[in-house]
């Protein structure tokens, strides 16, 4: 009788064994697969990803905007009138003079009024990368005109926009949204006054702010068109 | 079986059961945030890439609007002299503002994530980030460039560079991740003399040294950059 108990005794425990080793795998699988669900929103900014979507949203509503006017000038081009033709380029070449910093402009906007010891190339370069970012359509620093592309360059005497030294305290001014540019200075004076470089940062809003300098024409040397 | 080997076996079976209740429910419990983040996390995904697509399409709309015009105003060009002038004038405002296709020699630069530091819990600066494009494009254009392209996405005038660590947003566009490709047209000589000079750039150099960033470029006979795609409108600017 005990030779035929021992089998079937041995049987069952391989058997709970079995069972307890598929519980075991099945809770580590379960657990390690909720670990990898973490892990992966461990990495994920959920609040990047909500910036991301409301810098979509202004981009798209930025380029309908565009789409429109482009529309609208498709339309007027295709009446086939040479009158039309010429207004349609002669108020894109405006446009252009305007955004290539070649005329004056006005228009509503921001001055800004930095007064700093040690600031360089690269915190200006930010502060008007922060305006562009704010809609800042015009730019001259302390009556410089700026637009991407003029050079900013730190020299022994210091700060250098397009070739001609800007000595603090830097006036900023920006021709564009208002409200938005308002925002976007208020931002950097309040991070300028915590830098113990910077001695003064204010900056008030305009409702016609004109600004006289200009932009040198460059002509291209290397590059060729279409 | 013996009546003791019976009961041994039900007091077992009645603890495991237990025990399994109690995981289950645990596993449960600690399963519910976390669901509720995916599923968050999910939509969200699923709005930026709704509106990637949408900016996407409006991006090619905008391209193909500005080919028909340019059409248009050669067709105009041909009836006047004047208008003629005028298209000139205007094509080589649009070529200095980007919304034209350029080539010429150049320099091509590259830049790709580093890795992330063992002591670094957190920080991003193994990440490429808007400032890196930012200081490249700036020094480029300092020493000539005459146009310059990033990941297929020109620079105008207005440019701007936005973002958070390890993405990059221009202008209107998506964003855009490691490896970011940066084209330049000018003076390969000076561009890549800049480029080489260890004092420009440092923040790069000193992210090179600590996580590996990866910074490489080299000049080029010809290069081709790409229109500008997207809105250069400046509507609260008047000229005069």
């Amino acid at each position: 009788m005990s030779s035929r108990a021992r089998p079937r005794a041995s049987r069952r425990a391989i058997g709970i064994w079995v069972i307890a080793l598929m519980v075991a795998v099945v809770a580590t699988i379960q657990i390690r697969s909720q670990a990898e669900v973490v892990r992966s929103l461990v990495g994920t900014d959920t609040t990047s990803l909500a910036f991301l979507i409301d810098d979509l949203h202004r981009a798209n509503d930025s380029l309908d905007a565009e789409t429109a006017a482009l529309t609208q000038r498709q339309t007027t081009l295709a009446t086939g009138s040479n009158s039309a033709a010429d207004q349609v380029l002669t108020d894109e070449a405006n446009r252009l003079r305007a955004a290539e910093g070649l005329v004056p402009v006005h228009g509503p906007g921001v001055v800004m009024v930095v007064d700093a010891v040690g600031l360089q190339a690269l915190d200006l370069q930010d502060a008007l990368n922060n305006l562009a970012v704010g809609g800042a359509e015009a730019v001259a620093v302390n009556d410089q005109r700026v637009v991407l592309g003029v050079p900013i360059q730190q020299t022994s005497s210091g700060v250098n926009i397009g070739g001609v030294l800007v000595p603090p305290p830097w006036t900023i001014s920006t021709v564009g949204d208002a409200n938005r540019l308002a925002q976007a200075a208020d931002l950097m004076t309040q991070q300028m006054r915590s830098d113990r470089r910077v001695r003064q940062a204010t900056y008030r809003v305009e409702a016609d702010l004109a600004i006289r300098a200009v932009v040198s024409e460059r002509p291209f040397v290397y590059g060729v068109g279409p | 079986m013996s009546r003791q080997h019976l009961v041994s076996i039900l007091v077992v079976a009645a603890v495991a059961m237990a025990t399994g209740f109690l995981v289950a429910g645990q596993i449960k419990v600690q399963l519910l945030t976390p669901s509720n983040q995916v599923a968050r996390y999910q939509a969200l995904v699923r709005s930026v890439q709704d509106l990637e697509a949408t900016n996407a399409a409006s991006r090619r709309q905008i391209a193909a609007l500005r080919s028909q015009i340019d059409a248009l105003e050669a067709a105009a060009a041909q009836r006047s002299a004047a208008t003629q002038a005028l298209q000139s004038q205007v094509a080589d405002l649009r070529a200095h503002a980007g919304l034209t296709v350029l080539r010429g020699p150049g320099v091509r630069v590259d830049i790709a994530n580093g890795i992330p530091g063992p002591d670094q819990g957190g920080q991003t600066g193994y990440l490429v980030n808007f400032q890196d494009v930012q200081d490249i494009t700036n020094l480029l254009f300092a020493q000539g460039a005459e146009g310059v392209s990033v990941s297929g996405r020109r620079i105008t005038p207005l440019s701007a560079f936005a973002g958070s660590a390890g993405q990059v947003v221009i202008d209107q566009g998506p964003p855009i991740t490691s490896p970011i490709k940066v084209l330049a047209i000018g003076d390969r000589n000076r561009m890549e003399a800049a480029l080489n000079d260890p004092s420009a750039m440092p923040d790069i150099r000193a992210r090179e040294v600590q996580f590996q960033l990866g910074l490489t470029f080299g000049g080029s006979p010809d290069m081709v950059l790409p229109a500008y795609d997207s809105s250069l409108e400046v509507p609260h600017v008047v000229t005069g």
